[in-house]
């Protein structure tokens, strides 16, 4: 076998001064993600190096943050962190490629051996002569979780690339597997990796194979030990030529191929489906570490004394290339090719290093084990395809993975900024909160009356709680917080606060602080063992939290636990307004298509009703990122697609989307939604790569017209049309709201008013969008258009309109619907008036009946346009009193409304801005309208159900 | 306004300008809930806390000096839209395009509004800067001064003001040499304006 050799450059001084026992020190080497950086350092030098491994002659930029001597580093999966470990017992933080130094994000009482982090980056695993593994989030910097379970000093640490499970090695050769989600030792391994003893420069490490099937452990004979990813047994070994112990071992990125190195200097490179080593490399002293270029057919190796090199083209090129096929990524492949591709051209790999590789000339000897290999491997593939003899778990394994890893491979986006690890499902939100970022202060809660700010520092954390109006809101203290608050409400009367728990002496928290009480000490708070609290919320009296067992737990102001849920399922969000709570739980994991199956649960808490529920849409892909109510108190969401959708109760209660950033957005914009009214949007405007605002400076609220997502017409009136869909939605809801509050007995002047002008608005638009109709020639539209008119002076206006738009056939039509109109009115009133001469009025009553019958289908959206919100209040007005049956007290009743009727009048007529006489005259016919109908009522409701003109629709509602 | 100072020159003080300056509009920040203000100049409001709107300069101020708003510096404000303008005022002999009232409003800002823009003292100076080059500029056209080319683009309110009287004078005179029998005329008012200026007791305006 000819050894080749590799020139080594020397990254660290091999420091015998205060370096291990024999001279050597343990170095490490890493790989950025776009192979643009190596970083390497040594357990003799306290500076880390990194490397442009594009201009490798370039003086590398040096770290010199720790005290003593680097043990460990460990890049995020996106390579913008870099942490390192050091026999200084810290760990610390820098920015990647930067090398900004960030923080110190944990501390040992003895050396780190060993840092790891997981798929998503979230989590930094350290650990290291001390007798815990501490898991870290990268985030805030937190402990979750410190796992003891080693006796020696553990040397290595895996997280499985799914995310479930960790793997740890001591240097007594021990190895355990823990479960991620409860921190419990799944399997031990005792003793099956070879002891290190005390020498700090041989370190037992361990690897998952990159599609997390299989871990590799090095084993007691000189071998790699492959063990199964569930149970722990034995899969294989990779058993060959290493002489000594193997010190090193790196999967390819694609997990084909697997580079270890011993303590005889020797480095192979095994393929491992077949089990056999293709290619070796002898080397002057004991390569401590290597790492696979993540993008081309290279080794980074580094050795005890400090020197590090490329080993190009390490893969032959008649074989696959170790970065083809890698399981995680989607960039390359989508998995469902796998076999195709091997099919087709079993030696596909193209890298530049191949062809420096044959450019350059090498030697015979490997190039003829090359061609065996490829007749090996052609055999192989024949074998493969035709039966599966093999009986190798990865193997038979592979289609059903690779379904998955399609999926995973569409989810890498949302991944990347997800916060989980595995599941996909969302994690629970306060709406308004805005991420940690290291020594920023950061909002807990943004909402339309103020801020809740905190900013954390070593074990306490500052919070400052602000009003937008300084005029009003109370002044309140800031404060000293020493529980960790992440999660916060706020309203007019208090705040709520709470903690999750972090680790065991630290209980999640609940926390209220009202504002001002006529009590002292009138703050209170509530612990849960064995409970986090995920969601808060804040209501008038009330205050809301959900916890990790899905409970909802109400307590009032003051204190008392008043009422414990049980929700449906696991919390999402909650967001609280007047008596209403709103919640959103998860109804079942995501659909394979990566979609949250969300639930949302409206509870009125004075009355203890649960007036509506159901599913809560979400564009395709997206998750939720804000909920709440709008000004108007209706229920609200926004997902990450930048889709608003507003709960109305149009078609029994649903979602209407009210707003698209696609839409709207330029291109470098991302809104942070913080509220809405009526027709606008409130929200954050934040420069594109920015998601979230910062707290300094203070965000300026953007206002955003509210648009229904409509279809290009070909009207080409967009704004018109969205206008007329939300007057319309609107007055739907004046509507509601005036028969709420007159079923309630309260005054609806000022509804009534409000319809009014929003009536007024709509007839204008619609005036306008006739025009455009008339120039685009679309007259039946126009037609229906009209039919929609709520004021018979605007109907005038459309006939004059089309008059002078020379339209003269469509003016005749309109002026027949403007007749039909008003014919229908006087029969109504004559109904209303004589009922004992209602036989006359019935001919004339079928005759429109069969008419509007004829009409387009459109009839009945445009009944509630049409039905004058007085009449609206009068019939139900009615209704109720019918129901106690008291006449003195209707004609009491309906005595002073006609009165305030009087006023509403002479306010419309100057609204209306003078209005025609004739409709004055209507006006005041409708004024003694009540009393007439009231007499009308006892007579019989089946005879008013007939009647199709609009107004009475509320009515047949209220008699059903 | 003119009604102050000689109508004929409509020579205004500095301060006069600055006051017309102030019905420039301005974006403020508010940090409080109120209804609208309905103004003789105009109806403006209502304001929502933490909405930006526009409002007249002296509005602004008013708010501002009460601790009700923050004032947003105008786009033209920024340190990149500044050097860019000195630059060209340095380089060409053109005048940059600047708000009309930019000496002003600059001023008014920085003597109210300190907190509310960034990085004060570059933008101070940049405009101080600006200023300066520009009064050079005048003040070199003048020297230069003929009937035939007045065309000067893209002046500000002072820099108007400053040569306001001088140019008028300087192109009477030049009609006078070019027309010879209107000089009695012209020489009578001449002789009668200029005290009339000074006779006339002028009204300070209140200093912010």
């Amino acid at each position: 076998m000819k050894i080749r050799t590799l020139k080594l450059q020397e990254a660290h001084k091999p420091s015998s001064a205060y370096g291990a026992a024999n001279g050597s020190s343990f170095c490490s080497i890493l790989w950025d993600q776009q192979a643009r950086h190596l970083v390497t350092a040594s357990s003799s030098d306290s500076g880390i190096s990194i490397h442009d491994a594009l201009l490798p002659s370039t003086t590398p930029k040096i770290l010199r943050h720790h005290r003593d001597g680097v043990t460990a580093l460990a890049l995020s999966p996106n390579s913008t962190c870099l942490a390192s470990g050091s026999i200084d017992n810290s760990v610390k933080l820098y920015k990647f490629p930067g090398g900004d130094f960030e923080t110190n994000i944990t501390r040992f009482t003895l050396p780190i051996r060993a840092l790891a982090f997981n798929q998503s980056g979230s989590m930094l695993a350290a650990a290291g002569d001390d007798d815990g593994i501490k898991l870290i989030n990268t985030v805030d910097g937190s402990i979750a979780r410190v796992l003891k379970g080693h006796k020696g000093s553990v040397t290595g640490l895996a997280f499985d690339p799914m995310g479930e499970y960790l793997a740890s090695i001591d240097s007594m050769g021990t190895v355990l597997f823990w479960e991620l989600q409860s921190g419990t030792i799944l399997h031990t391994l005792k003793g099956v990796a070879p002891n290190t003893g005390l020498d700090t420069s041989l370190v037992n490490i361990l690897s998952w194979s990159p599609d997390g099937e299989m871990l590799a452990v090095p084993g007691l004979r000189n071998d790699v030990v492959m063990y199964d990813r569930d149970t722990a047994e034995k899969v294989f070994t990779l058993r060959g030529d290493h002489l000594l112990p193997l010190c090193f071992l790196s999967w390819s990125p694609n997990g084909k191929y697997m580079a270890t190195s011993g303590l005889d200097r020797q480095v192979l490179i095994w393929d491992v489906l077949k089990k056999q080593d293709i290619d070796r490399q002898k080397f002057e002293d004991r390569i401590c570490c290597m790492a696979w270029k993540p993008v081309g057919n290279t080794l980074a190796v580094v050795d005890v004394s400090g020197k590090y090199g490329l080993w190009e083209s390490v893969v032959p090129s008649s074989m696959k290339s170790p970065t083809e096929d890698i399981p995680q990524s989607s960039k390359k492949t989508n998995g469902l090719m796998l076999f195709e591709e091997e099919g087709q051209e079993p030696c596909s790999s193209g890298s530049l290093g191949d062809l420096g590789e044959d450019s350059i000339g090498e030697s015979g000897p490997p190039s003829r084990k090359r061609i065996r290999k490829r007749s090996e491997f052609d055999e192989d593939r024949s074998t493969e395809n035709t039966i599966d003899d093999y009986g190798l778990l990865p193997q038979r394994m592979a289609p059903k993975r690779a379904r998955e890893q399609l999926d995973k491979g569409a989810n890498e986006e949302l991944r990347s900024t997800a916060i989980s690890v595995r599941s996909k499902m969302q994690e629970a939100f306060q709406p308004g909160v805005t991420p940690v970022q290291p020594g920023k202060r950061r909002f807990l809660c943004y909402n339309m009356l103020g801020t809740i700010t905190t900013m954390e520092y070593d074990g306490y954390s500052h919070i400052e709680i602000d009003f937008h109006d300084t005029s009003r809101g109370p002044r309140v203290p800031a404060m000293t917080d020493h529980f960790g608050f992440t999660m916060a409400c706020l309203n007019e009367n208090g705040s709520v606060f709470a903690n999750p728990c972090k680790g065991d002496k630290n209980m999640s928290t609940l926390m209220y602080r009202p504002f001002s009480s006529w009590a002292n000490n009138s703050e209170w708070s509530m612990r849960f063992e064995g409970e986090e609290v995920k969601v808060v919320a804040l209501g008038v009296h009330w205050v809301a939290a959900i916890t990790s067992l899905n409970y909802l737990r109400i307590f009032t102001d003051g204190g008392l636990q008043k009422h414990i849920l049980s929700l449906d399922g696991p919390a999402v969000t909650a967001s609280g307004s007047k008596n209403q709570l709103a919640v959103v739980t998860h109804a079942s994991n995501c659909l394979p298509s990566n979609d949250q199956v969300l639930e949302f649960h409206v509870f009125d808490i004075r009355n203890g009703t649960r007036p509506s529920r159901g599913r809560l849409p979400l564009s395709p892909g997206s998750h939720l990122i804000w909920f709440g109510f709008s000004e108007e108190g209706l229920l609200s969401s926004y997902d990450s697609k930048g889709v608003l959708r507003v709960y109305t109760s149009q078609y029994g209660g649903s979602w209407l989307p009210l707003f698209s950033a696609n839409k709207t957005k330029k291109s470098d914009e991302n809104y942070w939604v913080v509220g809405l009214n009526a027709s606008k949007l409130f929200c954050i405007v934040c420069k594109s790569p920015e998601v979230f605002p910062q707290v300094m400076p203070k965000p300026i609220l953007t206002l955003l017209d509210l648009s229904s997502p409509l279809a290009s017409s070909d009207l080409g009136a967009d704004v018109l049309e969205n206008e007329f869909i939300l007057n319309n939605l609107h007055l739907f809801q004046i509507q509601k709201r005036i028969e709420e509050s007159s079923s309630d007995g309260r005054d609806t002047t000022d509804l009534d008013d409000e319809a009014f002008s929003t009536e007024a608005a709509q007839d204008r638009c619609i005036l306008r969008l006739i025009a455009s109709c008339c120039n685009s020639d679309k007259l039946v539209r126009a037609t229906e258009l009209v039919k929609l008119l709520t004021l018979e002076k605007s109907m005038k206006g459309a006939i004059k309109l089309v008059t002078a738009l020379k339209l003269p056939n469509l003016a005749d039509r309109f002026n027949n619907i403007l007749e039909e109109r008003m014919l229908n009115e006087t029969k109504d009133m004559s109904e209303a008036a004589g009922v004992a001469v209602n036989q006359g009025s019935g001919l004339g009553r079928n005759g429109t009946s069969s008419e509007v019958s004829s009409e387009p289908s459109c009839i009945p959206s445009s009944s509630t346009t049409l039905s004058a919100p007085h009449f609206v209040k009068k019939v139900v007005n009615r209704g109720e009193q019918k129901g106690r049956s008291d006449h003195n007290q209707t004609a009491r009743e309906v005595q002073p409304e006609a009165a305030t009727r009087g006023r509403s009048t002479e306010l419309r007529t100057t609204a209306a801005a003078a209005a025609a006489t004739a409709a004055g005259n209507e006006e005041s016919s409708r004024t003694s309208n009540p009393f007439f109908k009231s007499s009308s009522t006892h007579e019989g409701p089946a005879k008013e159900s007939t009647c199709q003109r609009p107004p009475s629709n509320p009515f047949k509602k209220s008699v059903k | 306004m003119a009604g102050q100072s000689c109508s004929q020159l409509s020579l205004f003080t500095p301060d006069e300008v600055e006051f017309m300056a102030e019905d420039e509009l301005v974006e403020i920040v508010p940090n409080l809930r109120m209804d609208s203000l309905n103004f003789i100049c105009g109806d403006y409001g209502p304001f929502y806390p933490q909405i930006a709107i526009q409002v007249p300069l002296w509005l602004a101020l008013a708010l501002k000096k009460r601790g009700k708003c923050t004032i947003r510096p105008p786009q033209w404000m920024s340190i990149d839209n500044l050097t860019q303008v000195l630059e060209g005022e340095r380089e060409s002999h053109a005048f940059q395009s600047l708000p009309f009232h930019y000496v002003e409003i600059s001023r008014l800002l920085f003597d109210h509004a300190r907190d509310d823009i960034p990085e004060i003292y570059m933008v101070r100076s940049l405009v101080e800067d600006i200023r300066d080059v520009r009064f050079h500029k005048v003040e070199t056209n003048l020297e230069n001064f003929t009937a035939s080319a007045v065309t000067w683009k893209n002046m500000a309110a002072m820099e108007v003001n400053i040569i306001r009287a001088f140019s008028g004078r300087a192109l009477q005179a030049f009609y006078r040499h070019e027309n010879e029998q209107l000089i009695p005329d012209l020489d009578r008012t001449q002789d009668r304006q200029p005290q009339n200026l000074n006779d006339r007791p002028r009204r300070n305006l209140r200093p912010r």
